[in-house]
This record gives C-alpha cells, sequence and structure tokens, in this order.
C-alpha cells in the first residue's frame, strides 16, 4: 500500500502529512508529521502532492508447517484492526497477523493457521457453525492435538454451544477465543486470552468444546467453560464470559504451568462423534409484557421456537380470565398443535424452569411447550433445537431428544456456586 | 539556542471520556486493586514506536488502585469511552480561538502509546483541535503551534521491584496541551512566555488549580545539538537556569564529539562476566550484589578513557549520562573506570584483572553493572547504544531539582499515534465554535480590564491570578458587590485558613452563604462568623438562630437606632455584626 505526501492550503495555514483513506469525498484526512490526523474540508483547500510513502506490510510470511495445535479464525475482535475508512476496528482475514505480534506463542506450542471467515459474530449464520465444526473435525482426524477458534465475542457462546452438539466426544479440545479489545491496543485481553488456550490445547488433558477467556478484571489468569453453560454476561469488560448453573472447567494459568480442573472433566481421546447438520429455521423469542399476538402467529413458518420466557418459564397466558389481561397462549397452543416444537428457556439466566409452579406453566405445557425442569440458557436451547431438528424432522421425537442431556446443558442437580 | 514550550493544564469540567469528576482522592483508600500488563502493538504504519518498545522490552506488571468515587469501567479499560466531555472541549475550543488560532475543520481523537503503564489501555486519547496561533510578549509575537486536548495520566505510586503501582483517580481528567512554535529567544523569555500562557488559561477560570496542575514541558536545541524535550518542570522560576543548562550541556557534547571523532564506534563491544574477579572484594557494594546472586558484568569502550570524565552539567558527566541509559533497564547505575574506584572500595588488583579481563588497552574504558545477569547485560546494550551514538541524542530527559537533567527515553515518534476506533471524529461547525467562545469568556485581557472595573486596582491584580477567579464571577453574577466577594474569597478566607479552618468545598459553601445574604438574612460582617460553623455541617439559618446573627433592618434599625439617641459608634459596637453600617448611615442621614 502506498500513501500521498502533500501540502495542503487552505484559510491561509498550510498542512502537511500523508494523506489517508477518507469515509466520502467532501473531506481529505491529513496524518501531520507530529502524528495527530485531522481532517480538513475540499471545499476551498489546494492540494499539492509532494511524494509517496509505501507502508511496510511487515516481514514475508515463512510457509506454513502444520503444527500441534490448530487456530481456525471465525472474525471479531481478536482478528481486528482500524480501518481507515469509517475509522473503526474491522476483523482481518489473516490470523497470522495476530500471530506475529504475539512472538510467546511459539514458545507454549507449534501451530498452524487457517482463516476461516472474516466477519463479525453478530452477521454469523448456523450455516457458519457447520463450517467451523468441519473445520474443526478436519483438524482433529489429521491429528491436532488441539482446536482454538477465534471468535467475536458477541455470539461465541452460540457458536461454542452449537459445536458442543455437533462435536460430541471430541477426543481433543476445542477452545473457543475472544477478545473484548482489540489486539491493536497495548492493554488487549487477546494476548493473555490466547496464550492460556493454547497452553491448555497442548498441555490439558481435557477434551471439552469450551471457551477460555480472563476469569477477572486482572491479567493474571483465564478459566475453561463448557461451551454450553457459557454465556457473554457484561457488554465491554474482560471477565464478561461466566458459566451459569456450573463452575467452569478449569482455571488456566500458562506462565504457573497451572491448570486446576473446578469440575468434573471429560479426559482426552475416545471417537469424535459428529454430526453438523442443523436447521437454521428456528426462532429465539423475548417473552415482555405486551407482547403481542400477532408476533406469535408471524412464527408459523418455523420449524422451532424456543422462549426466553420470564421467571420460572412463563409467557402471557390470562390464566385468570382476567379482563384486560394479555394472553398468547392460543397462538401458542396452534403452533403446537401445527408441528412446530416450542421450547422454554429463562431470562432469569441463572436457575431452573419448573413449569408446574403456576398456572400459566401447566397452561403452557398442556399447550406442548417443552423445557420444564431444563436449566439450559435461552443460548444453548436455541442452539440444541437448530441441531435436534438438523436430524430429527419428527416433532415428537424432536421434544424428546431435545430433553436428554447431550452436552452438559441440562444439568440434574442445582448446585450451590 | 532554539527553544519551544509545551503546556499541559487539567482542566476542571469533569472527566474526558467518562461523567466522573476531575477531583482527586487524595488520602482514600483504594475500593479495588487490579494487575494488568501491556505490551506494544504495531501502529498504522507499521512500526512500533521506540519509546513504547523500550518500555516493553522492560515486561514490567502494573497494578493500579481504583476509586469508586472518582473512576469507572472506563479508566480500568473495561468499558469504551464515552462522547467526549462537552464543557471540556467546549473550553478548549473558547482558548483555541483566544490565542488567534486555526481550528481544524475535524478532530480526530488518537491514541498515543505509552506502555509505561501510566494509561491502563496503553495509550493517552489525545485530540489536535487547532493550529498556527501566537501570543504578544515583551520580545514580540510568539507562535502557538498546535493546540490539542488530551486525558491526564494515572499517577505513579512507589512501587516494589518488578511491579509499578499507580492510582488512577488522576487518569482522565482532561488536560489542554499548547505547544508554543521555537520563538523564544532566552532562558528569561522562556519564563515569561509560560507565565503568559498559564494566565490565559487560568483566566478563564474553568482550569484546575493546585500541585501539579499545570506542567510545562521545555524543547531546547543549539546548532549541532539536537531538541531534547525536558519533562516535569513544576515551577515557573526554575525555568531559566534549566534552559540554560540543557544549552551549556548541548554545547559540551559537541566539544566531547570533537574528541569522539577518532574513537570508533563499535556496535557489540566486548563483555564478561567478572563475578569470579570480585570473589575476594572488599567493595561492600559488589559483595551485597553477589550475596543476593547477582552477576558483576563488564563492558570494555574502547579508545573511551578520560571521556566519560567529561563533565556535561554540574556535578554530572559524560559517564552519568550512560549511567542515566543503563537505569532504564531497571538496575541502580554503573561504576566505570574514569571514577574513582577507591569509593566503591575497588582495588587497583582488582581493576586491573578487569581491564585484563576484558582486554582493556591503556586508552580504553570499561563500565561495570551489578545486578541479575538478565537485567545487567539489558543495561549494557543500553550503556552501548548511547556509546556509539556520534551526534547529540534527540531525548526525551527529566528535570532534576537542581536544574540539571536526566535521560528518560528517546524522543516519541510518529508512530506511536495511532486512531482511536471507539470514538467517531468531531466536526467543529460554527455554531459550537460561537457557543465555546460564550462558554470560555473574553480572555485575558478583557478579564484585566473588567476586573479593573469592578474592584480596586490592587484586588484587581490579586482576583487576576486567583484561584477563586470562577467563584468571583458566578457570586458577582448572582448579586453580590464585587468587593465583598473578592475580600471573602481573598481576605476572608486566607484569614480563617490561618486560624485551622480549611473551607473544603469553596464554590459550594459560596454560594450557599451568598444566597442567605442576598435574602438579608445577615449582614456582612457576620460572614467571618458563619463560615466556621458552615463547615462543621451548620446549616445557615441554624447557624444564624443559634449565634443570634439575625440582621437588623428597616423599621427595627430606626427603632434600634432611636434606642442609641442617634449614636453611630454605640450601636455599632452593640451590634457590629447583626448591622450594616451604610444602612445605619443612610437612616442616619435621613433623620439629620
Amino acid at each position: 500500500m502506498k500513501l500521498n505526501r502533500a501540502k495542503i492550503t487552505k484559510g491561509g495555514e498550510e498542512y502537511e502529512g500523508l494523506i489517508l483513506p477518507s469515509s466520502n469525498d467532501e473531506k481529505i484526512v491529513l496524518k501531520l508529521d507530529i502524528g495527530y490526523n485531522m481532517g480538513i474540508k475540499r471545499e476551498g483547500a489546494k492540494v499539492e502532492i509532494l511524494g509517496e510513502l509505501a507502508i511496510n506490510p511487515g516481514p514475508e510470511e515463512p510457509q506454513q508447517e502444520r503444527g500441534e495445535i490448530a487456530i481456525l479464525s471465525m472474525g471479531g475482535t481478536i482478528c481486528s484492526r482500524v480501518e481507515y475508512k469509517t475509522g473503526a476496528v474491522y476483523p482481518s482475514t489473516n490470523p497470522r497477523d495476530l500471530m506475529r505480534n504475539l512472538p510467546e506463542l511459539e514458545r507454549i506450542c507449534s501451530f498452524h493457521t487457517k482463516s476461516l471467515y472474516a466477519m463479525l459474530s453478530e452477521d454469523l449464520c448456523p450455516s457458519h457453525w457447520v463450517g467451523a465444526a468441519e473445520a474443526a473435525k478436519e483438524e482433529i482426524e489429521k491429528g491436532a492435538k488441539g482446536v482454538l477458534i477465534l471468535h467475536g465475542t458477541d455470539t461465541i457462546h452460540y457458536s461454542a454451544s452449537a459445536l458442543s452438539y455437533m462435536l460430541r466426544d471430541t477426543p481433543v479440545p476445542v477452545i473457543f477465543v475472544g477478545a473484548q479489545r482489540s489486539p491493536d491496543r497495548p492493554s488487549s485481553d487477546a494476548r493473555l486470552n490466547l496464550l492460556n488456550a493454547a497452553y491448555l490445547a497442548k498441555e490439558g488433558n481435557i477434551a471439552h468444546v469450551g471457551l477460555c477467556m480472563h476469569a477477572n478484571t486482572n491479567d493474571s489468569y483465564c478459566e475453561f467453560h463448557n461451551g454450553t453453560r457459557v454465556r457473554k454476561m457484561h457488554t465491554s469488560a474482560r471477565d464478561a464470559f461466566r458459566s451459569i448453573g456450573a463452575p467452569p472447567l478449569a482455571r488456566v494459568e500458562f506462565d504457573k504451568n497451572r491448570i486446576e480442573e473446578l469440575s468434573p472433566c471429560k479426559k482426552r481421546g475416545g471417537k469424535l462423534k459428529f454430526d453438523s447438520r442443523i436447521s437454521d429455521n428456528v426462532a429465539l423469542i423475548y417473552a415482555h409484557p405486551g407482547i403481542k399476538p400477532r408476533l406469535i402467529d408471524s412464527l408459523g413458518d418455523y420449524d422451532g421456537v424456543v422462549f426466553a420466557g420470564t421467571g420460572l418459564g412463563h409467557v402471557p397466558t390470562n390464566s385468570f380470565n382476567t379482563e384486560g389481561a394479555n394472553s398468547i397462549l392460543p397462538q401458542i397452543k396452534s403452533l403446537c398443535d401445527s408441528g412446530v416444537v416450542v421450547a422454554m428457556s429463562s431470562q432469569c439466566i441463572e436457575g431452573r424452569l419448573n413449569m408446574n409452579v403456576y398456572t400459566a406453566g401447566r397452561l403452557l405445557r398442556e399447550a406442548g411447550v417443552i423445557g420444564s425442569g431444563a436449566d439450559w440458557t435461552p443460548e444453548a436451547a436455541y442452539t440444541k433445537l437448530c441441531w435436534v431438528l438438523g436430524h430429527q424432522k419428527d416433532a415428537k421425537k424432536a421434544k424428546e431428544e431435545m430433553l436428554m442431556p447431550l452436552a452438559g446443558e441440562i444439568t440434574t442437580r442445582s448446585v450451590v456456586e | 539556542m532554539k527553544c519551544g514550550i509545551e503546556i499541559h493544564q487539567r482542566l476542571d469540567t469533569g472527566k474526558l471520556f467518562c461523567r466522573c469528576p476531575s477531583s482527586l482522592c487524595e488520602g482514600e483508600e483504594p475500593d479495588l486493586r487490579v494487575k494488568r500488563n501491556l505490551r506494544a502493538s504495531k501502529s498504522e504504519v507499521g512500526e512500533i514506536d521506540r519509546a513504547a518498545f523500550l518500555e516493553q522490552e522492560k515486561l514490567l506488571d502494573f497494578e493500579y488502585e481504583f476509586f469508586n468515587k472518582c473512576c469507572c469501567l472506563v479508566e480500568l479499560d473495561e468499558e469504551p469511552p464515552h462522547d467526549i466531555n462537552p464543557d471540556a472541549l467546549k473550553l478548549a475550543l473558547g482558548i483555541c480561538q483566544q490565542l488567534n488560532m486555526h481550528v481544524v475543520d475535524e478532530a480526530h481523537v488518537m491514541r498515543k502509546i505509552i506502555v509505561d503503564g501510566s494509561n491502563v489501555s496503553g495509550f493517552q486519547r489525545t485530540c489536535l483541535l487547532a493550529i498556527g496561533g501566537h501570543i504578544e510578549t515583551s520580545e514580540g509575537k510568539v507562535g502557538i503551534g498546535t493546540i490539542a486536548i488530551e486525558e491526564e495520566s494515572a499517577g505513579i505510586l512507589d512501587g516494589e521491584e518488578g511491579v509499578k503501582r499507580y492510582r488512577l483517580d488522576r487518569l482522565g481528567i482532561p488536560l489542554i496541551e499548547l505547544a508554543t512554535e521555537p520563538d523564544i529567544k532566552s532562558p528569561e523569555h522562556c519564563r515569561e512566555v509560560a507565565e503568559k500562557i498559564g494566565m490565559i488559561l487560568r483566566a478563564t477560570g474553568k482550569a484546575a488549580r493546585g500541585l501539579g496542575t499545570i506542567r510545562q514541558d521545555i524543547n531546547v536545541s543549539i546548532p549541532e545539538g539536537a531538541r531534547v524535550e525536558i519533562k516535569g518542570v513544576q515551577d515557573l522560576k526554575s525555568i531559566p537556569l534549566i534552559v540554560e543548562t540543557e544549552v551549556k550541556r548541548q554545547e559540551a557534547l559537541v566539544l566531547l564529539l570533537g574528541k569522539l571523532k577518532g574513537v570508533k564506534p563499535e556496535e557489540n563491544p566486548k563483555e564478561a562476566d567478572l563475578t569470579k574477579v570480585f570473589a575476594q572484594t572488599s567493595s561492600a557494594l559488589i559483595r551485597r550484589g553477589i550475596g543476593a546472586g547477582h552477576s558483576i558484568m563488564g563492558m570494555l569502550l574502547k579508545g573511551n578513557a578520560g571521556l566519560l570524565a567529561t563533565e556535561l552539567q554540574p556535578g554530572r558527566r559524560y559517564g552519568t549520562e550512560l549511567s542515566d541509559y543503563a537505569k532504564t533497564a531497571g538496575v541502580k547505575g554503573i561504576i566505570h573506570s574514569d571514577e574513582d574506584l577507591s569509593k566503591y572500595k575497588i582495588g587497583t588488583a582488582e581493576a586491573d584483572a578487569v581491564r585484563k579481563s576484558l582486554g582493556a588497552k591503556e586508552d580504553d574504558a570499561f563500565v561495570l553493572v551489578v545486578a541479575p545477569e538478565g537485567t545487567a547485560r539489558m543495561a549494557l546494550a543500553r550503556v552501548a547504544t548511547r556509546a556509539v551514538m556520534r551526534e547529540v541524542p534527540g531525548e526525551t530527559r527529566k528535570a532534576n531539582q537542581d536544574g540539571t537533567t536526566s535521560y528518560m527515553r528517546p524522543l516519541p515518534g510518529r508512530a506511536r499515534m495511532y486512531p482511536e476506533t471507539d470514538i467517531p471524529v468531531l466536526e467543529l461547525g460554527e455554531s459550537l465554535l460561537e457557543d465555546s467562545r460564550k462558554y470560555t469568556g473574553e480572555g485575558l485581557e478583557a478579564k484585566e480590564e473588567k476586573l479593573a472595573s469592578l474592584l480596586n486596582p490592587q484586588m484587581a491584580k490579586r482576583m487576576l491570578k486567583s484561584r477563586n477567579l470562577g467563584v468571583f464571577e458566578e457570586l458577582v453574577e448572582m448579586g453580590v458587590e464585587p468587593m465583598l466577594a473578592a475580600s471573602t474569597l481573598e481576605d476572608t478566607l486566607v484569614a480563617l485558613r490561618r486560624g485551622g479552618v480549611e473551607i473544603s468545598d469553596i464554590r459550594g459553601t459560596m454560594e450557599e452563604l451568598f444566597s442567605y445574604y442576598l435574602k438579608g438574612s445577615f449582614a456582612k460582617s457576620a460572614i467571618i462568623e458563619i463560615l466556621p460553623a458552615l463547615m462543621q455541617g451548620k446549616k445557615v439559618p441554624e447557624i444564624l438562630d443559634e449565634r443570634q446573627l439575625h440582621k437588623i433592618s428597616g423599621g427595627e434599625l430606626a427603632k434600634l437606632l432611636e434606642e442609641h439617641k442617634g449614636n453611630m459608634g454605640e450601636l455599632m459596637r452593640n451590634y457590629r455584626l447583626r448591622v450594616d453600617a451604610k444602612e445605619v448611615q443612610e437612616l442616619l442621614a435621613k433623620r439629620v
């Protein structure tokens, strides 16, 4: 890439510097020699080009050899860098860009990288989960000791959960890693997250699909969470990811050569049960006061619907026929009757569903809504329904399969943490 | 000589990119301690800044003290910056206009990479607002090159070895960074320029006051020398001496370079582990080091014999400069062959053994470092970096108490600036500029005139320099007589302070006090009685009741005057704190 060096004269003042790409034609963005960027309206400005500056692309990439650890990238902040046109960050296509700035990684393990997608995670679809699962399977079959998947944090817990169903009994750890601060910042959390994830992939005797990120606000250690139990619980903090309804699987401290198991973990080995068939025709609906029956009516084309209900697993049902009270029960019943699989989860996030305590829960169960007794997160329930409906078209069987614990998404005992 | 200054002034408007107050939590226990580390990342043009890289090489852990009262997740780098503080922006833009500057059409917030831990994020947010202004001085116009608005860094605490500790209360307070052109004519002129700019900033009444709220960095160079930035100049009086000393230092360096002409620079001078040489040493310093498991590393400086003793500043030699470079690697200093080695109790036999191990000839010098081996090697590498230089290096230096300076780090380059991607660009249109002019006020000269019209000349001069100028203006705006407002702020408060009564929230206290005064609740002579009680947390009406300080005026006062048979002197003696002398005079005049 080359940038022009220019002198711009406007309003009796001279500005000299490099012309950077600008978001529109009406202004010129100039990087002055003192380092500052500034914008000049083009109108009335005289531009004189003085020369060119070639931007150093960095050292030549060595040919990649296969390493013990496969690093797959799907985009997100952890792969991001600045984008001049908008001045915001965008996901880069090349995970090696990131690795080049992380010399410590080579001391932990040998690795190779592969770019699957360069997307912000809110734009990912179930089809991208399939792509990631297939790429991970290929790496496992070729003998990788572990797989890291770099991913945007907004929906990383959806992907981690989906791959937990697709890659059951994985013989090696499949570890999602994200960053809340982009790696172009000196304070990025990417470094600690990646080094701990790599250490876990290389040294840990834990074979789960999960997520490894900061355990607290300090740059000291990370926690490894089960893919179906983890959830983003903060918009911006480093320790946004928490295990819900269960302790994390492990605490990881690469610089102390320590991996401490915090829950019973499946060990390495065994045979991968791979099934990446998935339905992308499932909706996740957040119940709320005043929710309109017509919203539920519009869900008829879906194969499955998961509600993030209130409390123990409720939506408005007007169970006591009170005048002026809201109900979407008839619409839910007709969804169920038409063969749509409807599952309940709770927007409380913490705690177990129980649809026996209140009439509303009982009415929903009678209408055909499943989930009572489960302690899954809305995201784990949603991704599970996508996966179940991918290979089970019979609604009755699909409902039975939904309620069978598959990858830690349903536990039988509520423990004190 | 070429000389310019850079002024950093804190603003009292609340923090720049969050809504925390711009006050400090001095003396308080932190609510949380957080551990972080930083690494230098690539800049947008693919270089790692030299200064940033040097800090990063040290691999330090940082610990931060967090206070809920004046910090939030933004300071902790756990939340993106909020929109820029509109008051701080307006104040800065108002100052730009007072200094005849060209405000840029569109301002871009940048990240200035600084990985010494003083910013949790590893960068300081800074934004260029204007260029090309000037001020008038006794020696003609001095150009103001740039004005930027930026975040104050965190305050450093005394650290244990290997961990740097900072307090987060200061981090994020807005600073105006103002850089003059190198138009300063003399060391004394430099002081004048710094003082004038300080007055202009403070005349807004919205600049923070108190220790450390304004800092001057001085840039000095001479022909054949280099630009050197001197940081940490705390008071104006020391400026001329610092400038003079730096000019002399560069002149001495130019002379030294003449002597170094025939000495070939060696990129990798010979190094050796000399711990064994000192096995039987009587040097307490070295014995202590060996006892702690440290190595004694030596390095040969060919052809340098005698040169290390060259004095560059009073009491500081070329060897001291090399030592400053070594210190940046975390050692306490160096020992070199141009020093009197007997002061370390290093014997001639040991010195000879060192020379032999390093293969030193008569005209060669050597340097010793006592430290853990890795640190010692890094320190020697830093010494070597300085020793090969055959020009006056451009450096950032720290001002010492005695007017000398010590090396801190290389001058930062362009590479340390990176766009702040979390904040959209700021359009600086005409309506914002107009708001800013209104918000900032009329400027130093107009303010001088206005104060002269409100106060006697002596009080006008004091008020102009007073940290309570802003409060004074607010009180006058409320309707308080200017002389009363000024004497309360400048005389009464000082008298109370001397008597041990410190008024904490001056603005709030004055507003409360004078709102009752303007309602006629008490006489002005009662103010000095009311203030100490207000500081004990009491309310004005309560104080007036308790101390019988309600004002007597109108019919009641007329009646009292009759009772005193028109004897004003006696009335004032009896009711000094409750009546207004002026009103008594008016009543007396009517009575006659």
